[in-house]
């Protein structure tokens, strides 16, 4: 099958067993997947549906134990871990549900790192953090330490790290699953102005706004792909989506 | 590179107390290894650094009087000429006793090639026209002091009395007495009343080479530009070094090897503060991959972190002990080491780059363990074996306090950490246990010489008396507790070149009191006691028989014991003296031992016996090797802060790992409602349970080693097993104490800060 001209990512029949104590547990069954440049796409599904593990596959932090994973065009299931980190330098940005931020290191260390990862120079690195967490409306904490900041704060200092090399697909992980219905839909808020700019995105979500602000949203279950449905703007909305939608646009 | 340096530069920053405790043991190590090397060559060698100091030369040529020297500096690999100075043969006499002299005439400005290292007093000058000023190692071997009255005779009987005004080292010639004739620096008007012929007064030059190796050639050319019926004689660098170099190295071996031991230590400290980081660490390295960092990087930045620590640590070090070495020598006795040069720039190079090694390889595994962390690892917890140990039961029983149970409890939950902590701590206690073992040895043998055979404070010998007279004097002496008559020859042993001492020290019936390690004292004529040393040579044991010449006649002796004995290199044979009469040999000249009354010291000794003969007697000091010791105190005091520095980064590795893996349960046991103060209980209690535990195991090791250790090293120099003694119970107590309150301390901070803690935060909610 040749691959549509946009497309960014492609999964094909790809399995996932880990080593669990009672035996193999199969996280995923034959995934395929696809993504076009630019597109949002939620993924959802009931806990140990493989959401993370499909995720995390993608981004290469686990190794497929079979199927093909593709990108812009290339083939990358087979790469080392080596070559999967220079991959993600560029390429893919991560947000988890636990912020992950550097203890060590001050918000704008962190968001600079990730572009110095990436390939800026000092000067851009500096230039691309100010200019994020200026948008983030985090200027004011660039010197603080991540653990003085709200969960919220985290998230959003998290996000700029991840689009700090400018990579072409970001992966969220639940992003706002540790976070209060503000502060979610501040962080949900930005997933979508990021996605307008032509950001692609693969969101991992249990939360149906989140996955609301999606082109697609993809159903998961036991491992394999149950639905995959294209989220069109009908009129007449619940209350809910529509009141992200608004928050969104 | 550039995110790594990033990364690297915020971890330092965010651990600084750390971080410096571990540069700090880096330099004290450094430092120290320098510092033993520098004394360590400096003992062996002390040739090398007389030589760079004096600005020597190379080759000494006694030459004929009138000789025409000015052509010697055009001498092809010759850069200076030191001389020409006239000398004289003199002949010193200190009572009876009349020693061989070189007089050499010097002006009071200070030559540029053969300086003269002035010990004591002053140089020569105009203002002291009787002033001289007299070769240390032969000021020592006559006991002249500044201030004294010599008597120089010259060859024709011309007398002159002169004064020493100074005490000086030099690089022209060995050490007196194992070069003769003894070195005395005058003006030149002394040296021409001690000899007024100038026909027998010859003349000396140096010269100085741009390449030693050319030593050969040089003299060549020189006997073939001088003529050599006008060349005497010709000494060179090469004989000079030979004879002064010292079998008695065992200073700077005993502080190498601490050293040594420091370095192992702090290996082990860095590895475990690595260790433990990267276990802190886990997610936060797994983050650092998710961002693109590959295994390879990380690897490299836990362990240039590390190597950029170590340079600074061994940067400081060499700093230090740059800064050290010259005060630090200074408080050693002259005589120990006449000179000391700054260690050639290989070694240096050397100790830096072998300790920077030592502390990139420490860190290779914790590396390596770092580049295997999973992307998406989570920190793994500890699974608990059970719920509550029976251990932990038993103690809730009797109602100890909950938080000093919970805490012991959680010291040993995870395994490997525990048991690196307590092993790491074990290790060091260990270690500053044996130091403190040696520290009580020194203290020992300084307070009681006796117990290393030194029972004895003077030796007298009749000198201007005559043996009668000098017998009543000694034995009349109302300081003396004891006298002892001996004679000292030194014979040769059967089938071999090496010549040892002989003693007669007391009677049969009544014998000097040796310290005996083994078997019993000389009860009968014919019996003999023999230290280590001799024994080791001879090949003999205890209960053995032995045929010595002494006094010209071959003596049978049964050895009947082994004693402690720090002089003659530990090669010594003492027997009582009615076994020569009995054997028919001719007695040596007796001198008398003395042992002096409690209280007594032995300068006042000695004053009150040349009080009572009129100066007529000669009273010599018996040298107590452990005078010498006193930089040893020093250097031990100072490993065992840097052992001490060693054990504290254990600690704090300890609390970090440890408060890692129980700052979730912190926030749990805070929300069931134990209150801040049983919480850093909790904390403080896991930390000092494993420093208690190690420092238990490392006391026990070290206690039942310092002993074994000492007189294994006491054994293998000659003077025999049986000088160790254990470490004192006081400062073991001190370090005991010491060390746990540094683990409380160690884990108070983080403890503090853990329970401070946003609840939300430490719960993860």
């Amino acid at each position: 099958m040749k691959p549509p001209a946009d497309e960014l990512m492609r999964t094909a029949g790809l399995i996932k067993v880990f080593d669990g104590d009672g035996g193999p547990v199969h996280a995923l069954r034959g995934v395929d997947l696809s993504l076009a440049a630019g597109e949002f796409v939620a993924v959802m599904g009931p806990s140990g549906s493989g959401k993370s593990t499909l995720l995390h596959t993608i981004g290469g932090l686990e190794p497929a134990t079979r199927g093909e994973i593709w990108l812009d065009g290339r083939r990358v299931d087979g790469l080392s871990q080596a070559q999967w980190a220079m991959l993600r330098r560029r390429s893919i940005g991560f947000v988890f549900q636990t912020f992950n931020l550097v203890s060590t290191m001050t918000v704008a260390d962190n968001v600079e790192l990730a572009a110095l990862l990436g390939g800026a120079t000092r000067h851009e690195a500096r230039e691309r953090r100010e200019e994020l967490l200026g948008e983030l409306n985090l200027s004011a904490k660039a010197g603080a330490a991540p653990t003085r900041l709200s969960g919220g704060e985290q998230q959003r200092v998290a996000v700029a790290r991840a689009l700090a090399s400018k990579p072409r697909l970001l992966l969220a992980d639940e992003p706002t699953g540790n976070l209060d219905s503000s502060n979610s839909a501040d962080v949900l808020r930005l997933l979508g102005r990021f996605h307008r700019r032509g950001q692609a995105i693969l969101l991992v979500t249990h939360d149906a706004r989140a996955a609301s602000l999606a082109d697609r949203v993809i159903s998961l279950f036991d491992g394999m792909v149950a639905d995959d449905a294209e989220v069109r703007p009908p009129l007449g909305l619940p209350p809910a989506a529509a009141g992200v939608l608004r928050l969104s646009g | 590179m550039r995110a790594a340096g990033r990364w690297i530069s915020a971890d330092l920053a965010a651990r600084r107390g750390q971080v410096l405790v571990v540069i700090a043991v880096i330099a004290g190590v450094v430092a120290s290894l320098l510092l033993s090397a520098t004394v360590l060559a400096g003992a062996t060698n002390p040739w090398q650094g007389l030589f760079a100091q004096t600005r020597g030369a190379q080759i000494w040529m006694r030459l004929a009087p009138g000789t025409n020297t000015h052509d010697l500096s055009r001498i092809s690999g010759v850069t200076d000429v030191a001389g020409p100075y006239a000398t004289a043969v003199a002949t010193l006499s200190q009572g009876p006793v009349q020693s061989q002299v070189s007089l050499r005439a010097m002006t009071p400005a200070e030559p540029a090639v053969g300086k003269l290292l002035v010990r004591q007093g002053s140089w020569l000058s105009r203002s002291a026209p009787d002033g001289v000023v007299v070769e240390a190692s032969f000021a020592q071997a006559l006991h002249v002091n500044v201030g004294d009255g010599l008597a120089l005779d010259g060859i024709d009987g011309n007398a002159a009395r002169v004064r020493v005004i100074g005490i000086a080292d030099t690089s022209d010639q060995g050490f007196y007495p194992d070069q003769t004739p003894g070195l005395i620096w005058a003006l030149r008007g002394v040296v021409d009343r001690v000899e007024p012929v100038p026909g027998h007064i010859e003349e000396l030059v140096g010269l100085r080479l741009a390449d030693p190796a050319q030593t050969g050639l040089v003299v060549q050319q020189a006997v073939t530009q001088l003529g050599s019926s006008s060349v005497l004689s010709v000494t060179t660098w090469i004989q000079v070094e030979q004879s002064m170099a010292r079998g008695d190295p065992l200073l700077g071996l005993l502080l190498a090897l601490f050293g040594l031991i420091a370095l192992g230590g702090a290996v082990l400290a860095i590895a475990n503060a690595a260790a433990g980081r990267v276990l802190v660490q886990l997610q936060e390295l797994a983050t650092l991959k998710t961002l693109g960092f590959t295994p390879g990087q990380v690897m490299s930045m836990v362990v240039a972190e590390q190597a950029v620590i170590g340079v600074a640590g061994t940067a400081i070090g060499l700093a230090a002990a740059r800064e050290l070495t010259i005060p630090l020598l200074q408080g050693l006795p002259s005589g120990v080491l006449p000179a000391v040069m700054p260690l050639p720039a290989v070694w240096v190079a050397l100790i830096g780059g072998g300790t920077e090694l030592a502390v990139v390889i420490a860190t290779a595994v914790p590396g390596w363990q770092a580049a295997r962390v999973r992307p998406v690892a989570t920190a793994v917890r500890p699974q608990p074996t059970s719920h509550l140990s029976w251990l932990t039961r038993t103690a809730l029983l009797p109602r100890f306090p909950l938080a000093v149970v919970l805490g012991a409890r959680a010291a040993f939950l995870r395994r490997l950490p525990a048991a690196l902590t307590v092993g790491a701590l074990a290790v060091t206690m260990t270690m500053v246990t044996i130091g403190l073992g040696f520290l009580s040895t020194v203290d020992d043998v300084q307070d009681n010489p006796a117990s290393i055979g030194l029972a004895d404070a003077l030796t007298v010998s009749p000198g201007e008396l005559s043996n009668a007279a000098a017998r009543s004097i000694v034995y009349g002496d109302r300081q003396a507790a004891a006298v002892y008559p001996s004679v000292q020859e030194s014979t040769l042993l059967p089938g071999d070149t090496t010549s040892i001492t002989t003693l007669g020290m007391g009677t049969s019936s009544r014998p000097f009191p040796f310290d005996v390690a083994a078997g019993h004292l000389y009860t009968a004529p014919g019996e003999a006691v023999a230290s280590q040393g001799l024994l080791s040579v001879l090949h003999l044991q205890v209960g053995e028989y032995v045929r010595m010449p002494i006094g010209g006649v071959p003596v049978i002796f049964h050895i009947v014991g082994r004693i402690i004995e720090p002089e003659y290199d530990g090669q010594v044979l003492a027997y009582g003296l009615d076994t020569l009469s009995q054997a028919g040999a001719a007695m040596p000249p007796v001198s008398y031992s003395l042992v002096l009354r409690p209280g007594v010291t032995a300068d006042a000794g000695r004053a009150h016996l040349l009080r009572g003969a009129g100066e007529g007697l000669d009273v010599s000091i018996v040298s107590n090797p452990a005078d010498q010791l006193g930089i040893v105190r020093a250097m031990l005091t100072g490993l065992i802060v840097i052992l001490g520095l060693i054990g504290l980064t254990s600690l704090l590795t300890a609390s970090a790992v440890g408060l890692r893996d129980h700052l979730r349960d912190v926030g749990v046991l805070r929300a069931m409602g134990l209150t801040p103060a049983q919480l850093m209980t909790t904390l403080v209690t896991s930390t000092t349970v494993l420093a208690l535990t190690g420092v238990a195991a490392g006391t026990a090791a070290g206690a039942a080693l310092a002993g074994r250790l000492i007189n294994t090293g006491a054994q293998a120099y000659g003077i025999g097993a049986g000088i160790g003694r254990p470490p004192s119970v006081a400062g073991i107590t001190v370090a005991v104490a010491i060390a746990v309150a540094a683990a409380s301390g160690a884990a108070i901070l983080p403890a503090r800060r853990a329970v401070r803690a946003r609840l939300a935060t430490v719960l993860g909610t």
